[in-house]
């Protein structure tokens, strides 16, 4: 089911996000749930629910780091501990794939529009503050968020990931 | 009426500024094509998702979740305490009494093949008479019989250019097991069938793939 194919993409998300397996736990519980109370307004026109729920995960981990002014940039530990058994094999031989994939798409973008999608998309910085940190002005900043936000799909489509799915959700 | 385009990738990493969201939402309640264009957008941050470090969910985020769903129908009568130390599978069935129907519409509000998924996980496994059969949900079965195996499926034809194709999964890694183009289809595996092996059937283009390119549309375990 729902919670059994994205709660780990979603909790990694998350963690990545927000630096803390606690709050992640509360942001994705927060982004299932508010899913779940939104199931009948889906439209399978705007997306994956695959979709649906990665965005809502990520905004509100994002509006969390804002309001609280976690926001780091490091890298995170790895961490060792494994506390649950994960999701069906299955499962996470998908997410494995899908994972190697949207890393290939990543590394071939040209350095500066990989920066601007990690701070942005990971870090939570919005496009003025990244003009700040990056010491650019606001319009390149804009320039090439949209430079990379468009390279990356297109790269993406090269990798074969493709997140929409016209086939499973035009039955429905 | 002028558009939003250059705003809407940033928009879909949530990096805008206050002043730029507040004009791309005013523009997106009355425009669909922007709202579609935010849509494939948001599929493409989406993926970056996957480019975090995996981290495990704690055990019990699962039940909180499906707890936390307001009830459709009434709760059993007589809560149990908290079974924190009886194992998970005991616990399941009971908070999938409450939530099932729940998640049933929702099932269905986002698509068939989350039906098809969570039958997949609760695949049939049944015997035959020497061999075994794998339920693949919404697409047929895969019967093993002296180390043979053939998957037995209707479904409605490949479209244009595209193929069916079967997958063994082992280790987590994929191995090709054919391809077939839809109707009344039986297929013998090009891969032996062990005990433990995924089984997946996912679309491909033309000529198959060397790796899954797409989700599987059913799946079931060996």
């Amino acid at each position: 089911m729902l919670y059994d194919r994205y709660a780990e993409p979603a909790f990694a998300l998350a963690v990545r996000i927000v630096r803390d397996r606690e709050l992640a736990a509360d942001v994705v519980q927060d982004a299932f749930l508010a899913v779940w109370r939104r199931a009948s307004t889906f439209d399978a026109r705007r997306g994956q629910p695959s979709t649906w729920i990665l965005t809502l995960t990520h905004h509100k981990a994002v509006d969390l780091v804002r309001r609280e002014h976690r926001r780091r940039t490091e890298p995170i530990e790895s961490r060792a501990e494994r506390a649950d058994p994960g999701p069906p094999v299955e499962e996470r031989a998908w997410a494995g794939m899908t994972r190697e994939r949207v890393r290939d798409a990543l590394a071939r973008l040209p350095d500066p529009h990989r920066e601007v999608l990690e701070l942005a998309y990971f870090a939570g910085y919005s496009q003025s503050e990244l003009a700040e940190r990056l010491a650019l002005p606001l319009g390149t900043v804009k320039s090439r968020t949209f430079a990379a936000m468009t390279a990356l799909r297109t790269a993406l489509i090269d990798a074969g990931i493709s997140m929409e799915d016209e086939w499973n959700t035009s039955t429905s | 009426m002028e558009h939003v385009d250059e705003l809407i990738p940033a928009h879909a990493i949530r990096a805008l500024d206050a002043d730029d969201e507040r004009i791309v939402e005013e523009h997106l309640s009355g425009c669909e094509r922007c709202r579609l264009q935010l849509a494939e957008f948001e599929s493409v941050a989406a993926s970056l998702a996957y480019a975090a470090p995996p981290a495990a969910p704690p055990p019990d985020l699962r039940s909180r979740i499906l707890t936390a769903v307001e009830p459709v129908v009434e709760a059993p009568a007589v809560a149990e305490p908290t079974p924190s130390r009886a194992p998970r599978r005991s616990r399941w069935p009971r908070i999938a009494q409450v939530a099932a129907p729940v998640l049933a519409a929702i099932a269905v509000a986002l698509g068939l093949w989350n039906i098809s998924l969570r039958n997949d996980l609760n695949g049939t496994r049944g015997q035959l008479a020497g061999g075994t059969v794998v339920h693949l949900a919404s697409v047929g079965n895969v019967v093993t019989q002296d180390g043979r195996s053939t998957l037995y499926a209707d479904l409605r034809p490949a479209p244009e250019g595209k193929t069916y194709q079967a997958w063994v999964i082992r280790a987590g890694r994929p191995l090709p097991a054919g391809t077939f183009g839809g109707g009344r289809t039986e297929l013998n595996l090009s891969q032996h069938v062990v005990r433990g092996d995924i089984l997946a059937v996912t679309i491909e283009p033309a000529g198959g793939s060397s790796k899954p390119t797409t989700k599987p549309i059913a799946s079931g375990r060996a």
